[in-house]
């Protein structure tokens, strides 16, 4: 088990990465939040698989939180984007 | 238990393969709405897989549960932000190069919020929600009373001012559930594929114009998120008077293909609620 979440958090990292180039990348705003949108769904993989490795639940309401964030704070840059538009 | 711990490697393992195929399609994909179809589908199935996978490896039922209510939280928001950011996308110009394009004459109307829900505030929901909430602490102090009934306030005064829900027909929503979680499945296939191999010339990206047959508010929501997650298409806009669902495509044919594909999406959501 320990082995297997190395791997998928070694893999969720890798993952991160090549989100990370596209945020940087851009060009538009919509994509750097697409790129940190998935990047905090590959954080939250990899608490979870951290969760199975611990064998704990402690990590639950991160996991909540962050797919809240997630969600939240992609909404908010999407009606800034449309807001930024019609000014 | 080692079958289990098996089952829930497996499914983390298959998990994280959609999750870096997500990540890899947002980097190589052509325009921000294609990698919004990589984002949403592969992304969402993948967060979903690896927490299911860990809570059956930790042999943990509680955290099994947790790992649900985070998918099916993921499953209803995943096309909502892609929806919202895909309109933002194609508002601000950056639609990409569409070899089809309905929405550009589209005299866009914002979505009615609906008949406000029937029962309005209800005392008797309202307790039985602080009495779940003191379960949930297992705490039957006064501070946790008050936290409860504050928070419980709040959930209340919000349902009531939310639309009415529909009417659930159970046999349609079974059926619903088993091909929607059969499209969520062929849809990331085709995705993953797409992302694998590496030439993107296969790509034509159109925007088609979809009315709806159905009137029902819950039944087009229903539909705008299916839509999301069956294959090669994404839901950018929605509009009311008439109600039309404006979908993104990521391998263009013909609009009545993409129109037959949405109805019948259509007929098993009017099957399931009304």
């Amino acid at each position: 088990m320990e082995t297997v979440v190395t791997i998928v958090q070694v893999l969720l990292g890798l993952g991160a990465v090549l989100a990370l180039i596209r945020a940087i990348r851009g060009p538009s705003l919509a994509d750097r939040i697409i790129a940190l949108d998935l990047i905090l769904f590959l954080l939250a993989g990899a608490v979870a698989a951290q969760s199975a490795r611990e064998g704990t639940q402690n990590f639950v309401p991160v996991l909540l939180v962050v797919s809240l964030v997630a969600f939240a704070g992609t909404v908010l840059v999407a009606r800034f984007i449309e807001w930024r538009d019609t000014q | 238990m080692n079958v289990a711990r098996g089952v829930g490697a497996g499914l983390m393992l298959a998990g994280t393969v959609f999750s870096v195929l997500a990540a890899w399609g947002v980097v190589n994909f052509p325009s921000p709405v294609a990698r919004l179809h990589a984002a949403t589908k592969p992304a969402s199935l993948g967060l979903a897989l690896v927490t299911l996978g860990a809570g059956v490896a930790a042999g943990s039922w509680a955290l099994v549960g947790i790992a649900g209510l985070v998918a099916v939280f993921l499953f209803v928001t995943a096309p909502i932000s892609g929806h919202l950011v895909g309109r933002a996308a194609y508002l601000a110009g950056h639609a990409g190069n569409l070899v089809y394009d309905d929405l550009a004459e589209a005299d866009s109307v914002p979505l009615r919020a609906g008949e406000p829900y029937r029962g309005g505030f209800s005392s008797a929901r309202w307790v039985g929600m602080v009495v779940v909430w003191m379960l949930m602490w297992r705490d039957a102090s006064v501070g946790t009373a008050i936290g409860g009934a504050a928070v419980a306030a709040v959930v209340e005064t919000m349902r009531s001012s939310y639309p009415r829900g529909a009417n659930r027909n159970p046999r349609g929503l079974v059926v619903f559930f088993w091909r929607y979680a059969a499209m969520v499945l062929s849809s990331n296939l085709r995705v993953a594929w797409e992302v694998i191999t590496p030439r993107n010339d296969r790509i034509r990206e159109a925007i088609v114009a979809v009315p709806l047959q159905t009137v029902s508010l819950p039944a087009a929501l229903l539909v705008a998120n299916a839509v999301s997650y069956s294959p090669g298409t994404l839901t950018v806009e929605l509009t009311d008077h008439p109600m039309v669902l404006y979908v993104h495509v990521l391998h263009f044919t013909t609009t009545d293909e993409v129109r037959q594909q949405v109805a019948l999406i259509e007929r098993l959501v009017g099957d399931a609620i009304t």
